[in-house]
């Protein structure tokens, strides 16, 4: 199983959108200004075709906030941003309080809210339409060279297939891309796609 | 014990049992608030009594939002709701929110006072009775702001330290090598002009042999001050290439300004009036300075640029010292500077 049908692409899209919306919204009440979040694209990779240039990461340094879950399957979701730009988007957030040049500060406990509340969207949104329950930890950030980060991405896993989403984020006039990437074992994936089936099959 | 009877949700097993927790929690230096799924207050530590003003026989029991006059926070209620309907747990940065919860720095005086800085984590706990709870964690993040700041400023201090020249206060040679190339690079990208000031103390080494290298320091440390006095934009800095010899960048400046500045620079020394009786030139310290300015549209590269001020600055010693020469950056791909010296006499 190499690949996903257009249909499963289709319901993990449509689902994860739904959790974009409602992270959205969230993020709308922080920034009191419209926050669009949207996740145009679902798509399986090989993990030996995750790198940089695959996911279109042009910065040296990414910042990742990972959250494991359990429950019908286990996953490690990771929320994967360029850290140049996550740090403007958390500066916008926070207004004009504090001075982009202090921002480290911040950034810690602001990233792992920022990636806390689309990664909780994502999983509750998922929990919900797929009808299941699914507990988590508490997020992680951690900030290195892309290319190390990718690397120890797809060591942990240790799997063959990576279930990545993309992400547009916007704020005001500022846009940020991401991808939230899904480590998941192969076992986990068939449940996970059977929950999936068992969803389109339910419409 | 049973006078509380939210406690009776948490199970504990073996020696520690309900007593101890409950001076667990009380002795925990954070908050701790749980509540069950309407926001009745289950658990209310000493911590965020104290903090709060609220004495734990006046919280238990009653709904978090009716504690506090001015009610929550908007973000902390839905972060509430979410945690109960998701079962996933949330974090409330201090970053974002500030202070969330009407919570203030020892002693709590109330009103006038400023909340303190909050970071807050909900979690979820489901108890074996299946119901649904939220456990809510606060933490002053006052602290860790200083810490923060103090972490930054011994960083700031530490890389300050890096690039400074202990003797002289100058830029030291690696931020000259670091600086240089950057400002070269800008000036080649942008079509900008560029000078660069290589100088010279003369008759340095016999003026240690003669006075001393106490002395020497002091001189070097005068002649530093004295050209450092002479340099006004933040851009133009005095760095310590080695030993007795000195360069300065000047960013955007042409040969004629390059020119000013050095004059500049060469009287400011001279004026010093530091007697050195050893000088072949006069009775007192002196430089030599040599100056290249990069022509925008040249082919010169970085190190050419670097030998073409070496050149000018050995013309300017041959020339008798305690003078400026100047070349402009030639056209050197293969054949260098020094053989084609356009030698200005500023003098």
């Amino acid at each position: 199983m190499n690949s996903l049908s257009d249909l499963q692409l289709d319901a993990l899209t449509e689902i994860f959108n739904i959790g974009a919306g409602r992270a959205a919204s969230s993020l709308s009440e922080i920034v009191n200004d419209e926050v669009r979040l949207s996740v145009p694209r679902v798509q399986l990779y090989q993990s030996s075709e995750i790198n940089a240039d695959a996911l279109s990461l042009d910065s040296p340094r990414l910042g990742a906030v990972k959250q494991s879950f359990s429950g019908p399957f286990n996953a490690d979701a990771m929320l994967l941003f360029t850290e140049e730009r996550a740090m403007k988007i958390v500066h916008d957030m926070m207004g004009s309080q504090v001075g982009i040049e202090d921002m480290a500060e911040y950034e810690q406990e602001a990233m792992c809210e920022l990636g806390n509340i689309i990664l909780n969207a994502c999983l509750s949104s998922m929990a919900d339409m797929l009808d299941l329950t699914l507990d988590s930890s508490l997020p992680v950030y951690s900030v290195g060279a892309t290319d190390a980060v990718l690397r120890q991405i797809i060591l942990e896993t240790n799997q063959p297939l990576i279930l990545v989403l993309h992400i547009n984020l916007s704020i005001e006039k500022r846009h940020l891309q991401g991808y939230l990437v899904f480590l998941l074992s192969s076992s986990s994936l068939q449940k996970l796609l059977s929950h999936i089936d068992r969803f389109i099959s339910g419409i | 014990m049973n006078s509380i009877p939210a406690k009776k949700e948490i199970a504990f097993s073996g020696e520690i049992g309900g007593k101890i927790a409950e001076k667990i929690w009380d002795s925990i230096k954070s908050g701790l608030i749980l509540v069950d799924s309407e926001g009745k207050i289950l658990l209310w530590n000493s911590w965020i009594a104290q903090h709060s003003g609220i004495p734990a026989e006046s919280a238990l029991n009653h709904f978090l939002g009716s504690l506090f006059p001015d009610g929550l926070a908007a973000s902390f209620k839905t972060a509430l709701r979410n945690v109960l309907q998701h079962k996933l747990p949330i974090i409330l940065s201090n970053a974002l929110h500030r202070s969330p919860l009407p919570l203030y720095p020892l002693p709590v005086a109330h009103r006038k006072q400023d909340r303190m800085q909050q970071s807050i984590i909900i979690t979820p706990i489901v108890t074996s009775e299946k119901k649904r709870l939220c456990l809510i964690q606060v933490t002053d993040a006052t602290l860790s702001i200083k810490r923060e700041r103090v972490l930054k400023s011994h960083s700031e201090r530490l890389s300050k330290v890096a690039i400074t020249d202990a003797l002289t206060g100058a830029y030291n040679r690696r931020f000259f090598d670091e600086r240089f190339t950057a400002e070269f690079g800008r000036a080649q990208r942008q079509n900008i002009p560029l000078s660069l000031i290589m100088l010279d103390v003369d008759f340095f080494k016999d003026y240690n042999d003669r006075y001393g290298h106490p002395a020497g320091d002091k001189a070097l440390i005068s002649v530093v001050t004295a050209l450092k006095s002479q340099l006004h934009r933040p851009t133009d800095v005095v760095t310590r290439y080695g030993g007795e010899e000195f360069a300065i960048i000047l960013p955007d400046s042409g040969s004629e300004g390059g020119q000013i500045v050095a004059e500049k620079l060469r009287a400011a020394v001279s004026g010093l009036n530091i007697p050195h009786g050893t000088s072949s030139v006069t009775d007192h310290l002196t430089i030599s300075i040599g100056i290249v300015s990069y022509q925008p549209d040249t082919s010169c590269n970085a190190t050419c640029f670097l030998e073409a001020a070496d050149a000018a600055l050995y013309r300017a010693k041959h020339d008798g010292r305690n003078c400026a020469r100047h070349l402009v950056t030639p056209e050197c791909g293969k054949p260098c500077p020094a053989d084609t010296p356009q030698v200005d006499s500023p003098d």
